[in-house]
């Protein structure tokens, strides 16, 4: 049992192994590139099979247990690669819009995420407050200052401001403020039989889409939908100077249902199909990126724990050995 | 403006000059370096001048497009060589060799528009700075590398006479064998300090964008180089082909990949 245990261990522990385990983790990486596709789980296979392969040579190879710089090297090596196998199958990497006012709700969260990521989105809580956007001439994007709620532990709720490189964390998922927001038309709805819907409908980012700020609507009892334009008569910007992002005052929401052309100001109503729908404000929305990388800290310490005992390990071989020295005994034996 | 532009000019021509007495003086079997090195310190002098100007003018430093980029690089790569030819004075005679490698950046830097760019906000961190000290110190590594590889090559294809003032091909290969490890912990630092920079700046630490994958192969290259030479010590000459396989890929990576990249991590873009 023990001598098979070794058999294994000693192939699994092979050099050639070492190189094809590089060599594969390099194809897969190109291939993604070249064919433009998602590689987490193609990459987890050379990663996870290097770690096991660092990890049999430390085992079979007494020469790399001897040495305190070489042993932290292939322990932190193999660390590393079975940290990184393990991060591409759990990751999660994704995107989401939120109201001005309104909820985080995990099911407008688009994501791509590894097979084995635990999908705990729906825990997440917190409110979207106002933001802040700040552009430098030439229509360039400086600081996003973006206000959350997070329920506090007396059951109220506390601020945070989340920015582009400032995220809010909640169970391990990241949110990042992202160059994707606009504005929000909310609208209320009340049906033939007298119930009341309230929604928000997402407009093009702005001011990417400055030209473009159309969506169309579906009613929430089914019976159509809504074309709906926001008419911005002067732009909010000036592309030659600092300025913020802020909600236009003189805007007018352009609604068209069927042959119908309607212009609402916040608080006007109109009558669609049988119903009423009133025009109740206009809010902003704000895009983030999500991320779920929770062995991030632990693949960094693994990375800079064996970088620094290589540098150690070989550092100390060099000062033993001068680089001119090498290849001299040969050269005299050649001359002689 | 001008003032820098001419500053530039000036140390782009006694980069060339350094080139030209360095390889001169190999052709014509003189053991003189101290001309070429003292070019090349002027030069970097004058192109420090040209660098330093624009930084407080446009109070960013030379990350933000290609032409700051290529000249960043044109003089920390240049450093790195005079560097290496101070602390190892017997590596001098490469001067003729890598010199000439890096007048192709010369070039291309004197034929790139000097657009002024604004730096993006995700540049306001202190880890880009770390990560872009970190690659060239890994990428000067790697030239000096190369300037002993292709003594090597020469001699292999050439004759075994050739360089007589250094030593012999084992030693050379010894010597790359160990450039190529040290430049190997900066780039293995710097993968890690642009990975802490990205999770900042994009909300992830690798998203396998061209960019990060191939500073991905390159650190796959520059490992598996080190493995070969470790396990089978391949001879001087295939070590020294493969360190200037491994500069081709990184350079392509440093230079190519920001340029034709669309994807976010654009790098120079």
């Amino acid at each position: 049992m023990i001598c098979a245990a070794h058999s294994i261990a000693r192939r699994l522990a092979s050099l050639w192994l070492t190189l094809v385990c590089v060599a594969t983790a390099a194809a897969v990486a190109l291939t993604g590139h070249f064919a433009n596709a998602s590689i987490g789980v193609w990459i987890a296979a050379p990663f996870g099979m290097l770690g096991l392969n660092l990890l049999a040579a430390l085992a079979v190879t007494p020469k790399l247990r001897r040495q305190g710089g070489l042993l932290g090297f292939h322990l932190a090596l193999a660390g590393l690669a079975l940290l990184a196998a393990a991060d591409q199958l759990i990751s999660l990497s994704g995107h989401v819009e939120i109201t001005e006012g309104a909820p985080f709700d995990a099911r407008m969260v688009e994501a791509a995420a590894g097979p084995l990521h635990p999908w705990r989105l729906d825990r997440v809580r917190f409110v979207q407050a106002g933001f802040q956007i700040d552009y430098a001439p030439r229509m360039k994007r400086r600081d996003t200052r973006s206000t959350v709620l997070l329920p506090a532990g007396d059951g109220g709720w506390r601020e945070v401001v989340v920015g582009d490189d400032n995220p809010v964390v909640v169970d391990d998922y990241r949110f990042y403020t992202s160059f994707n927001k606009g504005f929000a038309p909310v609208l209320t709805y009340t049906d033939r039989g007298g119930r009341a819907h309230t929604g928000s409908v997402h407009l093009p980012s702005y001011p990417l889409n400055y030209f473009n700020q159309g969506n169309e609507w579906a009613l929430p009892d089914g019976t159509g939908s809504v074309k709906l334009w926001l008419h911005i008569p002067e732009p909010v910007y000036d592309p030659e100077s600092f300025w913020q992002f802020d909600k236009p005052d003189d805007a007018v929401l352009v609604v068209i249902a069927g042959e119908d052309r309607h212009e609402l100001r916040p608080g006007d109503s109109v009558a669609v199909n049988g119903g009423t729908l009133r025009y109740d404000a206009l809010r902003g929305w704000m895009g983030y990126t999500i991320a779920y990388n929770p062995l991030t800290p632990w693949m960094l310490a693994s990375v800079v724990i064996a970088v620094l005992c290589l540098a150690w390990h070989m550092a100390a071989k060099f000062k033993r050995v001068p680089w001119q020295t090498v290849g001299a005994k040969t050269e005299r034996c050649d001359a002689g | 403006m001008p003032g820098e532009q001419i500053w530039l000019l000036a140390g782009l021509a006694l980069y060339a000059a350094a080139a030209v007495v360095a390889v001169v003086n190999a052709v014509r079997g003189r053991r003189r370096y101290g001309g070429a090195m003292a070019l090349v310190s002027a030069a970097l002098a004058a192109h420090g001048a040209a660098i330093a100007l624009r930084w407080f003018r446009l109070d960013h430093g030379p990350y933000v497009n290609l032409f700051e980029i290529l000249s960043s690089n044109v003089f920390t790569l240049h450093a790195s060589v005079l560097i290496a030819c101070i602390a190892l004075p017997a590596i001098r005679p490469s001067l003729s060799t890598v010199l000439p490698v890096l007048q192709v950046l010369v070039v291309w830097l004197l034929v790139t528009p000097p657009v002024d760019g604004a730096a993006p906000i995700t540049y306001q961190t202190m880890w880009l700075a770390v990560h872009v000290w970190l690659g060239k110190i890994f990428l000067g590594c790697v030239v000096v590398a190369v300037g002993v590889g292709l003594v090597v090559l020469l001699r292999d294809l050439r004759s075994s006479r050739l360089f007589p003032g250094m030593p012999n091909n084992a030693a050379l290969d010894e010597l790359m064998y160990r450039l190529v490890f040290v430049g190997f912990v900066f780039e293995s630092l710097m993968l890690v300090a642009g990975a802490i920079w990205a999770q900042d700046a994009w909300g992830r630490y690798w998203a396998w964008d061209p960019l990060e994958t191939w500073a991905f192969v390159t650190w796959l290259a520059v490992v598996a180089y080190l493995h070969l030479r470790v396990a089978r010590r391949p001879p001087p000459a295939v070590g020294a082909a493969l360190v200037i396989a491994i500069f081709a890929v990184a350079f392509s990576t440093f230079f190519g990949m920001p340029f034709v990249s669309t994807a976010p991590h654009k790098g120079a873009i």
